[in-house]
């Protein structure tokens, strides 16, 4: 074909294609008439016909704003106009003042619409409970912590989270998960037998079978065992079979431990607890660390399931078994843990019954009742039981709703309990019924997020603070500050973000937040390749995780500026995070917070191994992954998604190309340097770090059979890293610390990330365009006060858009 | 004020139509043998990481094409089965290949994009009509997580289950007799309590706008649902389950262990449906990040399904998916060993094995793997599509349903049946 042909072609396709636009919905729309020429002659001839690019077909918009799919279609528009992203470079560009009537008239009709929305429908829609703020509040409601995750799978995640309104469906399926999870929680928080025996014993680990002295790598010393290995594959471990968890509840251990043989050294160990019967039936307590010679008692508490165990595995020691078994354990003079004696105590009870029973039926007296099954059988019982029924019933319902009930709302519940003893229930079990239906209530199930719209009441702004920040109800005193409706006060609420903020509970912000803004959940999507990556293990990820969230504590409590999230000069290590990272002079396995050096490379989340754990295979790194991450979560600039049927770049561990190499050739077309040349430089950047966040100036590859890099890894240097790039306006940056001095300049842009990503966690539904200006508003409130972050926690509680549906 | 509920439910503008429950409400009892014609039953398989299509799709088309390297796994079945190329569901695309799994059996565009919202899946679409004829509507299963193929009409994910010992029990397990009782007592508990709630609902509704509205509708319709699926679990708990005489399986803990894992859920499957347990299964296969344990496989799952043709990786990619295919073969060695009234359970039997990945490397959604297996449709050949052309997948799902037994003529973005499949007489 010759160039006139193909040009030809191109211009009956466009012809082709311009007749198809015609015939759309939009074109036939009246109020488009002022703007047709301008979608006719720029967006067109690619955004129509078979194939429309970008998955963007202007065929099947309508100029109909108040329907909401086709708003959100029209935004996307006018993101593209306004970045000027779209039309592209090399394509004629609209003349500004028709570029500046449509983008207007894409605004104004958008907005018009969505302050309709609003006035009738509120910014969210009813939020249901999602799985983690189910499980809080069945245990803040009854006091009980009662596992349900075989009950209740996991919630979608839209917009980065996995709390937003408009994805949280219901199911029948899900109602009878509902309805087995209440007779669980109600099964454990009420007591039917009397107070279980408890567990308070020392247990001696000589009497372990696990550790016989006849054993290979165990010596039975004068006041405990020895262990000599860190091997767990070869079963190196204390596992406690003498001590078994008869009941659910809380736990108390004491581990008497200290390092024997070690040159005054501190020798580090784990526990794990679970059934231990499969891989899957065992989870990582804690690391710990113990001193040379001088027995040291380990305590924690731990909520157990009934059937479960603990182990104790020795960690890092030099030898691994053979070793130790060709001088025999007697013999060997080499570093090693002792173990003496573990105490442990359980089910720990505050009384019996236990306040979660109390918090149902008061002080109500319970009577033997047994059954062939359950000889110690007994139940509550009352002598006038429609009176403590329906007083029962309110109460519960009351605190359950997270808002005052009526007499005639809980009526129905309150019948049925009364017909039900009318059928030869017992009271107990009448009652049961009732509370069971308060459980799978919709009041319960979702956020009832009344008041007079759009402004929420005080009860229904109470239920969003401590969801979000505590991702459960509200305690007793913001239901109290509800009832006097003085939560809304400014002054009150913040108060209240304090409090809340200082309650332990508040982890559940952290977890919650950090696990999805920074896809810490993520952390096991991927397991490094153990030949390339041998370093990585539990032990090292525990502390990548606990780095992170150390961190984002520290920032939030200190309220230090959020540009701490791109960089810091401090960080939370230990021992085996800091060898990690290359920085000297930390010890033991507890983490603290470490000044970084000059020339660390770290601070921030972009350099923690958690972060660049996740955002890589396990076997490579791609800039390209890298580099949307970045500006998805922290600049919160988003790249376009990639075309449909876009091949993906090939990873090469053999050492021959490199990424760079494989990437400079995608930058040179045209069509995929628009997005490229804004993704990419991030993830240049973030080359320096490898798959598990290690610093490297070379690529891993793999060496040959039989080659050995001095740490004795199957591994040897590939191509040099080159971390060097161009941002898109020009600028250019040699390294990673280079790249976060050019971020760190729009400490705005920053902020305003974090506040979209905050208001969508917060209330449940993403930031709109609608919301721009009162997120502008935040951010500038909070660019005054220096960027702190828990000053951002307080403009976003107290700005209209928390306060209102 | 009472109103019978179905009269309530149209009136708060819930228009779906719910004619599985009325058959069950009415009738929660199998129909007699001999009454009705034979039961069709439907599985339908979903691989997550796609089949690579080199080693899927037979170079030749028709009766006589020569056997791919996949398919020579399932060579003694070649008369049972057609390869089908070219297929695709509309609006999906590579960047959220992967979250298409979601719209396998629903055909609803734009999975995993912002504002997506599902719909029915093909066999709770079927279930609506033939799931009050056995005990369990249907199963959803799956080789990994809860994530399965079935969605509700109002596109609510069912969670899978991944426990063949658990789901095994609940086919053939007989608790005890107190255990019946108490499970009789918390059933009708659970009704009376989803009456009331359903109630409270209904108050609640008045006072909201018409998305929370929405919202609330989706809870009622799901309260109402459950309850009459109660109905059915009370009638069917007093009657004896069937006896197999295979013993529980055990589950495998390893969640790469994609073959030993589809094994049991294969082996589940057959279990169910010789016993009439069940006439519709949807199966997702693991598509783990990790290697999964089969000698000469050292890379994870994922990984492999990257190849970017690699040589390396291909081979290894190669060896997990003939292992995957024979664990197909298995099934439907299983399926067509077992008679029933004289025929064999496969020809009653459509099985439908395919991916939301055409090319697991390109992260492809077009040109999809698919197998078509038993069920009485006439079988034996390779039916070619035309890639850059091709009828909707929805339309071999109008077949599927016309051939158990439907009388539908449209799914999802169906345009008609799949032209080229036709159905045995008889």
């Amino acid at each position: 074909m010759t160039n006139q042909q193909i040009t030809k072609l191109a211009i009956s396709q466009t012809v082709f294609l311009l007749a198809l636009f015609f015939n759309s919905p939009l074109i036939a729309d009246e109020t488009l008439a002022g703007h047709r020429d301008f979608f006719q002659q720029h967006c067109s001839t690619c955004h129509a016909g078979a194939n429309p690019k970008g998955d963007f077909d202007l065929k099947t918009l309508s100029a109909n704003f108040s329907d909401k799919q086709v708003r959100v279609q029209w935004l996307t528009v006018l993101d593209q106009l306004q970045s000027g992203q779209m039309p592209p470079e090399d394509k004629t560009r609209p003349p500004s003042n028709q570029l500046k009537a449509v983008i207007d008239w894409i605004s104004q009709g958008a907005a018009k619409a969505e302050a309709e929305h609003r006035v009738t429908q509120g910014r969210v829609v009813m939020r249901r409970l999602n799985r983690a703020e189910y499980a809080n509040t069945v245990r803040d409601l009854l006091g009980v912590e009662v596992d349900l995750a075989d009950l209740l799978s996991h919630d979608t995640s839209v917009s980065g989270f996995d709390n937003s309104a408009e994805a949280l469906h219901t199911s029948s399926y899900l109602m009878r998960s509902y309805l087995d999870a209440a007779d669980r929680v109600l099964d454990e928080a009420i007591a039917n037998e009397s107070k279980p025996w408890q567990i308070k014993k020392r247990f001696d680990i000589k009497q372990e079978g696990t550790v016989k002295s006849t054993g290979s790598v165990y010596r039975h010393i004068d006041d405990g065992v020895a262990i000599f290995a860190s091997w767990e594959s070869a079963n190196i471990r204390v596992t406690m079979w003498n001590f078994r968890s008869p009941f659910r509840g809380k736990y108390r251990f004491r581990i008497s431990a200290y390092a024997y043989q070690s040159q005054g050294k501190p020798v580090n160990f784990h526990v794990t607890a679970g059934t231990l019967k499969e891989v899957t039936e065992e989870r990582i307590l804690d690391y710990y660390s113990v001193p040379a010679d001088t027995p040291t008692v380990i305590e924690f508490t731990e909520q157990l399931e009934p059937e479960n165990r603990i182990r104790i595995i020795a960690d890092d020691l030099p030898a691994l078994p053979p070793m130790v078994e060709k001088i025999g354990a007697d013999k060997y003079t080499g570093p090693g843990l002792v173990v003496q004696w573990v105490d442990a105590e359980g089910p720990l009870l505050e009384s019996w019954p236990p306040p979660s029973h109390k918090a149902i039926f008061g002080e109500l007296n319970q009577e033997k009742m047994p059954t062939a099954k359950y000889p110690d059988w007994r139940e509550v019982v009352s002598e006038q039981p429609l009176v403590d029924a329906q007083r029962i019933l309110r109460e519960f319902a009351g605190r359950a709703f997270r808002r005052p009930v009526t007499d005639a709302e809980i009526q129905p519940f309150l019948t049925r309990v009364t017909n039900r003893m009318e059928s030869g229930y017992t009271f107990e079990q009448a009652v049961r019924v009732g509370l069971k239906a308060v459980l799978v209530s919709p009041s319960f199930l979702f956020l009832q997020e009344k008041g007079e719209l759009p402004r929420l009441d005080d009860f229904a702004l109470a239920s969003r603070l401590s969801y979000f920040l505590w991702s459960s109800m509200p305690d007793a005193a913001l239901y109290e500050l509800a009832s006097e409706n003085k939560l809304h006060e400014p002054e009150v609420l913040r108060q209240q973000v304090e409090r809340l903020l200082q309650d332990p509970k508040s982890k559940a912000f952290n977890t919650q937040f950090t696990g999805q803004w920074l896809s810490l959940r993520a952390i096991d999507a991927t397991l490094p390749d153990r030949t390339l990556y041998p370093e990585y293990d539990d032990s090292l990820k525990m502390a990548m995780l606990k780095e992170t969230t150390l961190f984002f504590d520290e920032v939030l409590t200190q309220d230090l500026p959020l540009t701490h999230f791109v960089a810091s000069d401090f960080t939370f290590l230990n021992e085996r995070l800091a060898r990690h990272y290359g920085i000297p002079n930390v010890q033991g396995t507890e983490m603290r917070r470490v000044a970084l050096p000059a020339e660390s490379h770290r601070g921030g989340v972009l350099t923690m191994g958690s972060v660049l754990k996740v955002t890589a295979n396990g076997t490579t790194t791609s800039p390209v992954i890298r580099g949307a991450w970045v500006l998805e979560r922290i600049l919160g600039t988003p790249p376009a998604k990639p075309p449909p049927d876009i091949g993906a770049i090939e990873p090469d561990i053999r050492g021959a190309t490199t990424i760079r190499e494989q990437l400079a050739k995608h930058r040179q077309v045209e069509s995929c340097s628009s997005c490229h040349r804004e993704i990419d430089p991030p993830g240049f950047a973030l080359e320096s770090f490898d798959v598990v966040g290690g610093w490297r100036e070379n690529y891993r590859s793999l060496a040959n059979d039989g080659e050995r890099d001095s740490q004795g890894r199957r591994v040897r240097p590939g191509p040099a890293v080159d971390p060097a790039d161009v941002l898109p306006d020009g600028r250019r940056f040699q390294n990673i610390d280079d790249y976060k001095k050019l971020i760190l300049e729009d400490k705005d842009q920053l902020t305003r990330n974090l506040t979209e990503k905050l208001l969508a966690y917060a209330t449940g539904a993403a930031a709109t365009p609608l919301d721009r200006s009162q997120i502008d508003a935040i951010v500038d409130r909070v660019s005054e006060q220096g960027h702190g972050f828990r000053s951002l926690i307080h403009e976003i509680v107290q700005s209209p858009l928390f306060q209102t549906k | 004020m009472t109103l019978p509920r179905r009269t309530f439910l149209r009136s708060a503008g819930i228009s779906l139509a719910l004619p599985w429950l009325e058959a069950l409400a009415t009738d929660p009892q199998r129909p007699a043998a001999g009454a009705t014609p034979p039961p069709r039953r439907m599985v339908c398989i979903c691989t997550p990481l796609g089949l690579h299509p080199d080693h899927f799709f037979p170079k030749e088309i028709g009766k006589g094409y020569a056997l791919s390297p996949y398919l020579e796994m399932l060579k003694d079945y070649r008369d049972d089965m057609t390869v089908i190329s070219g297929l695709e569901h509309a609006g999906m695309g590579s960047s959220f290949a992967h979250q298409a799994s979601a719209s396998f059996l629903t055909g609803v565009p734009g999975a995993g994009r912002p504002g997506f919202r599902n719909a029915i899946s093909l066999d709770q679409f079927a279930a609506e009509q033939l799931g009050a004829r056995t005990r369990f509507p249907s199963l959803v299963l799956s080789g990994e997580g809860a994530g399965g193929l079935s969605w509700t009409r109002t596109g609510a994910l069912i969670p899978a289950d991944n426990s063949p010992s658990k789901v095994f029990a609940q086919l053939f397990l007989e608790g005890e007799t107190v255990d019946v009782q108490d499970q009789m007592r918390r059933l009708e508990d659970g009704r009376s309590i989803l009456d009331d709630v359903s109630a409270q609902a209904k108050t609640l509704r008045s006072n909201l706008g018409s998305e929370d509205r929405d919202k609330l509708d989706e809870y009622i319709t799901s309260v109402r649902e459950l309850e009459v699926r109660m109905v059915n679990d009370q009638s069917w708990a007093r009657t004896p389950k069937p006896k197999v005489t295979v013993p529980q399986p055990q589950d495998i803990a390893n969640t790469a262990d994609l073959i030993g894992r589809t094994n049991l859920l294969f082996d589940l499957t057959h279990l169910a449906l010789q016993t009439d347990s069940t006439r519709l299964i949807t199966i997702m296969l693991a598509g783990s990040t990790y290697a999964p344990p089969i000698p000469g496989v050292s890379l994870g799952h994922h990984d492999l399904s990257h190849h970017g043709k690699d040589p390396a990786k291909l081979e290894q990619l190669k060896i997990v998916e003939i292992e995957t295919m024979k664990t197909v073969s298995r099934l439907l060695g299983k399926l067509k060993q077992s008679q029933e009234d004289g025929d064999s359970l496969l020809d009653r039997t459509t099985v439908f094995l395919g991916s939301n990945l055409g090319d697991g490397s390109s992260h492809s959604t077009r040109n999809l793997p698919v197998l078509l297996a038993g069920g009485g449709f006439r079988h034996g050949q390779h039916l070619p599509f035309d890639p850059n052309n091709p009828p909707p997948l929805c339309n071999l799902f109008v077949s599927m349903l016309q051939r158990i037994g439907l009388e539908t003529d449209q799914f999802g973005t169906s345009t008609g049946t799949l032209t080229g499949l036709e159905i045995m007489s008889g």
